[in-house]
């Protein structure tokens, strides 16, 4: 145990510029994914919440493109898009629709009727009671789909290396190609399960601070 | 109702596809440059392999503006072709004679390795138009494989020397070898004429340990294996030309040479400049000591001055 250790602190002193390298790239894949995931995601999900006969056609969908295995994903794409990060970044950017869009769109059927209708009592247009109603009274949950999207998305970008884009997984994958790698294979794994837990937490931190409540209690100008 | 779901259906649909369309064309800022000063190097799932595309790509982006991306653990060397027809990668870091001559080119093995080099560089050009550099300097072949003391017992040097000791020794070889056509066992017996009595098929990766630990006290190594030189081994030359020549080179698409004129002459810096012991040494300081190929690729480079004034 002692010596696994030893060894781990041995490769991170020899190689910590790689390392380093493959944890941004890693890092950039997911939150390109995540961030084209929230430019459509949003929007639909906002758009479902207000025409809610297409919800279950439009989730269900989402649903179907999570069922995927991700290496089954990536392979099919591959076919489309060639080998390279591009095609991992769009792979992810269709596995972050599901939490995104579900978040938005539970967000905002979840506002207050009364809230609305106060809204437009006060001569809103509909833009507005989105802009300044629904928004931000739905803004937590909808943070919290991208924490989940972004959590999940850190996972899958491991696999990219099969397809060429590298990151992460290209250390532990040499990791199993070399005599003696459990090192290299740990030296891997440990970046990305640490990214994953510190993005949910940053995540967490976030959408606490965006909850209603707390935004209240901060903003004393809030108070009634 | 009906005409709503229809539109919807399509309005995402349509998003989605030209999205796929966009993100591949596009490069997205920190990941992946504008692909016209892009190149892509592919690379084998092969430690060697991977040392030697941070080499190239090393040494390019150090000498030109380009953007360098690596496209690592293709799965063979007929992945690696294959992706060099469709485009996909402009440059792949290593190809060995042998290996192409029989999967790429479809053609009988040639035993002289200056042969074997002319017609892989004369085919690629005609068929596909790419180019076949000259080698690195290192092969990396099956090799005959003893410790440096039973060498020196025996007086051991060539393959022919193992004819008279070969009943008495433990010879140790990876699975397929012995039931390979061609380049297998029992083509090793009819060229050498002499058989080993006691045979071990085992995995390769094992071979080298099982020499040092005295379980073995012949083996078929990779000639270019970082253990060779790390276990104090000792390789015996094929005198007689058995296995055919696997020297290793880079292969480049002639589109990409034509579009970025300057990178032939880059390239050519690398020639004849790694020998099978450099080349050993640099396997081992990776796989044995835990060095990534990036970090064994720029310690190379930085010893050799980025090969700066060389032409």
């Amino acid at each position: 145990m002692m010596d696994v250790f030893q060894d781990l602190l041995n490769y991170y002193g020899q190689n910590a510029w790689y390392v380093w390298e493959q944890f941004y790239k890693q890092f950039l894949m997911s939150a390109y994914g995540v961030l084209f995931g929230a430019i459509v995601g949003i929007p639909i999900g906002i758009f479902i919440a207000h025409h809610n006969r297409l919800s279950p056609w439009v989730i269900s969908l989402a649903n179907i493109i999570q069922t995927i295995p991700a290496l089954a994903m990536l392979g099919v794409l591959m076919l489309v898009m060639g080998l390279g990060p591009n095609t991992v970044v769009f792979a992810l950017f269709l596995y972050s629709l599901l939490p995104i869009i579900k978040n938005t769109y539970t967000g905002i059927r979840n506002v207050d009727p009364a809230m609305l209708e106060s809204g437009k009592g006060m001569g809103m247009t509909r833009l507005q009671v989105l802009r300044m109603v629904e928004l931000p009274l739905s803004l937590s949950v909808i943070m919290a789909g991208l924490r989940t999207a972004l959590v999940i998305t850190i996972g899958v970008a491991t696999i990219g290396t099969f397809i060429g884009a590298g990151g992460l997984g290209d250390i532990i994958i040499r990791g199993t190609n070399v005599s003696d790698g459990t090192t290299i294979i740990l030296a891997g794994a440990i970046p990305t399960a640490l990214m994953a837990i510190i993005a949910d937490a940053v995540m967490g931190w976030f959408e606490k601070r965006l909850a209603p409540s707390t935004r209240l209690k901060k903003n004393p100008a809030n108070q009634v | 109702m009906n005409q709503t779901l229809k539109k919807t259906k399509r309005v995402i649909t349509i998003l989605i596809l030209s999205l796929s369309f966009i993100l591949g064309a596009c490069s997205l800022p920190g990941l992946s440059g504008a692909p016209e000063n892009t190149i892509r190097i592919g690379t084998l799932n092969t430690t060697e392999s991977q040392i030697m595309g941070q080499v190239v790509k090393q040494l390019i982006e150090h000498e030109t503006d380009l953007e360098v991306v690596l496209v690592n653990n293709l799965g063979s060397s007929i992945v690696q072709h294959q992706a060099m027809l469709d485009k996909q990668v402009d440059i792949t870091a290593t190809r060995y004679t042998g290996t192409d001559l029989s999967g790429a080119l479809g053609m009988e093995p040639v035993n002289d390795p200056d042969e074997a080099m002319k017609i892989v560089q004369k085919e690629f050009k005609e068929r596909w138009d790419q180019t076949w550099f000259d080698s690195y300097g290192f092969d990396n072949t099956y090799a005959f494989t003893v410790t440096k003391e039973l060498a020196e017992k025996y007086g051991l040097e060539k393959v022919s020397d193992l004819a008279d000791v070969a009943g008495e020794l433990r010879f140790g070889v990876d699975n397929s070898w012995i039931h390979r056509e061609g380049d297998g066992y029992q083509g090793f017996v009819e060229t050498y004429g002499f058989e080993f009595p006691k045979i071990y098929p085992m995995q390769i990766g094992l071979v080298y340990e099982a020499l040092a630990n005295d379980e073995m006290d012949v083996v078929l190594a990779y000639s270019s294996d970082g253990r060779i030189a790390a276990f104090n081994l000792k390789i015996l030359e094929d005198d007689k030309k058995f296995f055919p020549p696997y020297d290793t080179s880079l292969v480049a698409r002639n589109e990409v040479l034509r579009e970025h004129p300057e990178l032939e002459g880059i390239l050519n810096k690398l020639v004849g400049t790694i020998d099978t012991a450099k080349m050993q040494k640099m396997n081992y300081e990776a796989d044995g000591e835990k060095r990534e190929p990036a970090v064994v690729a720029q310690k190379f480079l930085e010893e050799h001055h980025y090969f700066e004034g060389v032409e």
